[in-house]
């Protein structure tokens, strides 16, 4: 069944690649599909056409062109693929051996470093990533106080450019941390003063005060206001995008004091923001709301913040942060092995009362809204970029299988990593 | 005399109320009625009954009465399953795991060290954990002790071990011993290799027989001293070395041991070695490439306590796939999950789900992975891991099936005791924060509060 299935898949692959060798669109037709466009009704025994890379038509009276490959989805369900909000996808093979990670820079401000620069498209962890229905990543760089700027980037692709949806999609701001309490037995971590915090969250202003002095001296010299130009500084022009509030910043944020402050720092500066963490969020969710600032959930293997918030705290916060009405959105986190576990945290989330439908949101539009990218992806709809999973089942539930991705108009080969273990390794003789 | 006597007669009182049947007044009973009971060593019970007196399981089936002044607990539809056992953990001991300062560290022992208040024995009971085994780190090639654990919460260090479970000895080869992945931990230290590792545990059972045979000399000197009527002057004893102790109680078996080791080859190095020396060898801990080997592992009778999908965090953990644990429970291994980390301890019910997608371990083998399965592993097989009467009342209960993504564990019990309800936990926390909200004084306008 499974090598009828990877000769369908082939035999649409080459169709594919004759057609646009040809010069000509391929065109891909699924057929018999439940369908949830996320935005919009569920659609069932519907049809979707996918041509020049786009959704051409969603609906239930299509037919498949005659010169269409066709995706039979009977008992299926398609959904926009899953949007991973943070991961350090093509950055990082092996953690523990530096030669193959790339996301951590030395030193404490390097906003200009870019990921575009050291993503490895054929990373064993874009195959293994995206088995669960995630067709589209934030991969984002870490470490310090500004790690760099982000990529969108597709689960999918032969070079970094064919990838990419953004290139530079966020700036990032390491918000300080009040640090967490350290178990029971342990050396006891005195938690920092308010006024460090603050007095860290001072050095990030004068930083930014620094550049944004660095930019209006630029533009003075060049009005000819009679200053001389400051010398080129790649930092403070990497700046330039965040202060003038066109390049949104990722700020990690945990503790709810922290939070308020962050939002205080984030309003003052006037920068676009969204958080990430907020661990402490249900704690302060009416004023995370009242800001409009987004939040990125992080990983949901992680205890909580403090043991006073309760043992379930990190579900929880999900819950009451969506109950809130914040635009929130789940992520993969810091390890791109665990990149198969994005639809885990939005099931643990929904098993502790996030709305179902609020957590599929959080997977698919909400980032694309997030990201400003909501006219391309998030959902099924005519003219969006066709992005899409196809599972067997709820694509929630990991016991789900997910058939097919469709990725930037391409049904891809699900072949990766795992699969060549496992098809070598049951076929060794029992004894 | 007068306390010898007392004491039959208690035994005699006791033996009478066994033998009729009927229960000691200080038993408490409980029936667990009308859930999913998920038995493990049987078919699962719609509509089924658990009754329990006292810490056990008594009877299991479906419309039982409850006996006069039971405590009933209505299940109303939902899951019960034997109690979580994580065969890898080190929580619930104080501070640091590892032993860095000596290559061989047989001598040290968990016992020590056992710390009743680590909250993630609390965790562990939410997400539906009773019991672990609790283990020294991974930097020796021969570790510590370990100590199987059930997670009363609330109970002193001594009350927390699990009686009568076999002491076990922890073992590391590969990398962390190798301590490939670490800088700054000071000089180069032996071994750097795989080779190195192997050769050190070796040379130490080499030098425990000799220490045994020493001492066997020294008995046998001391034996013909005794009955030499004073001709013979008593031997004086070899210095007793408590590092060479632990050694020797691996050589006698007395210590189960557990293997830490990724890689399949060093598996059966160390396969051979320990057939070599009759030691008994239990488990390989974590054993990512385990599924490459499952002929060998099946034959030598060892385990596997592995991740169902953790990896690529080191070069030794990367040639692996979450089918690993399903393939080599198709194949006769016996595999438990485990989870080697506190947070990720109470995510095991999830872990064990995410193996029939991958893999296609059938439920039933899911669940056997994170009961039965471990509870061989930890010589507690005949206390716990399943729903049988006999059997040691360590339940979990959840709103929906164990294997489902969206289930919640809601009541955790071990030894017929409840330690975690989350109904009364949601109950606590709302008392606490309405009284917190009463305390909160009126704030009165300008003026200091």
């Amino acid at each position: 069944m499974r090598k009828l299935a990877a000769i369908f898949i082939a035999t649409i692959l080459a169709a594919a690649a004759l057609l646009s060798s040809q010069g000509e669109q391929a065109r891909l037709f699924i057929k018999n599909a439940t369908i949830i466009p996320v935005l919009g009704e569920r659609i069932e025994g519907g049809g979707i056409l996918v041509e020049g890379g786009k959704i051409k038509a969603v609906g239930k009276a299509l037919e498949a062109p005659a010169d269409a490959a066709v995706i039979d989805a009977s008992g299926m369900f398609v959904y926009p693929g899953f949007i991973d909000s943070y991961s350090h996808f093509g950055l990082a093979e092996i953690s523990s051996i530096p030669a193959t990670t790339d996301y951590r820079e030395i030193g404490k401000e390097n906003p200009e470093l870019r990921v575009v620069w050291a993503i490895n498209p054929h990373s064993v962890h874009f195959g293994t990533g995206r088995v669960t229905g995630t067709t589209s990543a934030l991969v984002a760089p870490a470490g310090g106080t500004f790690p760099g700027i982000s990529a969108l980037v597709r689960m999918d692709g032969w070079t970094v450019p064919e990838m990419v949806v953004k290139e530079a999609a966020t700036s990032f701001i390491n918000f300080p941390m009040t640090p967490r309490p350290v178990g029971e037995g342990l050396t006891v971590q005195k938690e920092a003063k308010e006024d460090v915090t603050s007095k860290l969250v001072e050095k990030i202003r004068d930083y930014l005060k620094e550049a944004r002095r660095y930019l209006e001296l630029k533009k003075a010299a060049a009005a000819g206001a009679g200053v001389v130009a400051p010398e080129y500084n790649a930092k403070y022009e990497a700046l330039a995008p965040v202060l003038d509030g066109t390049l949104p910043v990722i700020v990690s944020v945990e503790k709810a004091k922290d939070i308020e402050l962050a939002i205080k720092f984030v309003q003052d500066e006037k920068l676009k923001a969204i958080f990430r963490g907020c661990a402490q969020g249900f704690k302060v969710a009416d004023k995370i709301k009242q800001s409009g600032i987004p939040v990125i959930i992080d990983s949901l293997y992680t205890g909580p913040s403090e043991p006073e918030d309760g043992y379930d705290a990190p579900y929880r916060n999900v819950v009451e942060l969506a109950r809130a009405g914040v635009l929130i959105s789940f992520s993969s986190g810091d390890s791109p092995a665990a990149g198969k576990d994005l639809p885990y945290h939005a099931a643990k989330a929904v098993a502790f009362g996030l709305p179902r439908e609020e957590a599929v949101k959080a997977l698919t539009i909400n980032p694309a809204r997030i990201f400003g990218v909501a006219d391309r992806l998030g959902s099924i709809e005519a003219g969006k970029d066709a992005d899409l999973l196809i599972a067997a089942g709820d694509p929630l539930d990991f016991r789900t299988e997910v058939k097919h991705l469709v990725i930037n108009g391409r049904a891809i080969d699900m072949a990766n990593w795992w699969e060549t273990l496992y098809e070598k390794f049951k076929g060794r003789p029992e004894k | 005399m007068k306390l010898k006597t007392a004491a039959f007669g208690i035994f005699a009182a006791l033996l009478v109320i066994a033998l009729s049947g009927r229960l000691p007044a200080a038993e408490k009973t409980v029936l667990l009625k009308n859930g999913q009971v998920i038995t493990v060593s049987g078919e699962t019970i719609a509509g089924g009954d658990i009754l329990v007196s006292g810490t056990k399981i008594v009877k299991v089936g479906k419309g039982l009465a409850a006996p006069a002044g039971a405590e009933v607990i209505d299940l109303a539809g939902r899951w019960a399953m034997p109690g979580i056992i994580d065969a890898h953990s080190h929580i619930g001991l104080e501070g640091d795991v590892n032993e860095m300062g000596a290559l061989l560290t047989p001598e040290v022992d968990c016992r020590d060290v056992i710390n009743p208040k680590d909250i993630n024995i609390f965790y562990a009971l939410t997400g539906g954990v009773t019991s672990i085994h609790t283990m020294h780190g991974s930097a020796n090639p021969i570790g510590g002790k370990g100590i199987a654990l059930k997670m009363r919460w609330g109970k002193s260090a001594a009350e927390l071990v699990f009686e009568g479970a076999p002491l076990t000895s922890k073992w590391a080869l590969g990398e962390n011993p190798k301590r490939s992945n670490m800088s700054g931990m000071g000089p180069a230290r032996y071994p750097r290799t795989r080779m190195g590792v192997e050769e050190s545990i070796r040379d130490e059972f080499e030098k425990a027989k000799d220490y045994l045979k020493e001492w066997a000399e020294y008995e046998k000197k001391a034996r013909a001293a005794r009955y030499s009527k004073g001709k013979i002057t008593p031997p004086l004893p070899p210095k007793k070395d408590y590092h060479l102790e632990g050694v020797a109680d691996i050589l006698s078996g007395k210590l189960w041991v557990r293997c830490h080791a990724y890689q399949s080859e060093e598996m059966l190095s160390i396969m051979r070695l320990c057939r070599e020396y009759g030691v008994k060898l239990v488990c390989f801990e974590h054993g990512l490439e385990g599924y490459r080997i499952t002929n060998e592992l099946v034959q030598y009778g060892v385990a596997i306590a592995t991740f169902e999908d953790f990896w690529g965090y080191k070069w030794e953990a990367y040639n692996t796939m979450p089918q690993a644990a399903s393939l080599c429970a198709k194949r006769g291994v016996l595999v438990a999950i485990a989870s080697d980390d506190a947070e990720r301890m109470r995510h095991l019910f999830n872990d064990a789900a995410k193996s029939v997608r991958f893999g296609g371990a059938t439920e039933a083998e899911a669940l056997r992975m994170l009961t039965i399965n471990p509870a061989k592993i930890l010589g507690v097989d005949s206390r716990v891991g399943t729903i049988e009467p006999g059997k040691d009342a360590d339940l979990a209960v959840f709103n929906r099936h164990p294997l489902d993504p969206f289930a919640v564990c809601e009541i955790t019990m071990v030894d017929g005791a409840v330690y975690f309800d989350r109904a009364k936990y949601l109950e606590e926390r709302k008392k606490t924060k309405d009284e917190a909200k009463k305390k909160v004084p009126e704030k009165k306008d300008g003026g200091e509060v």
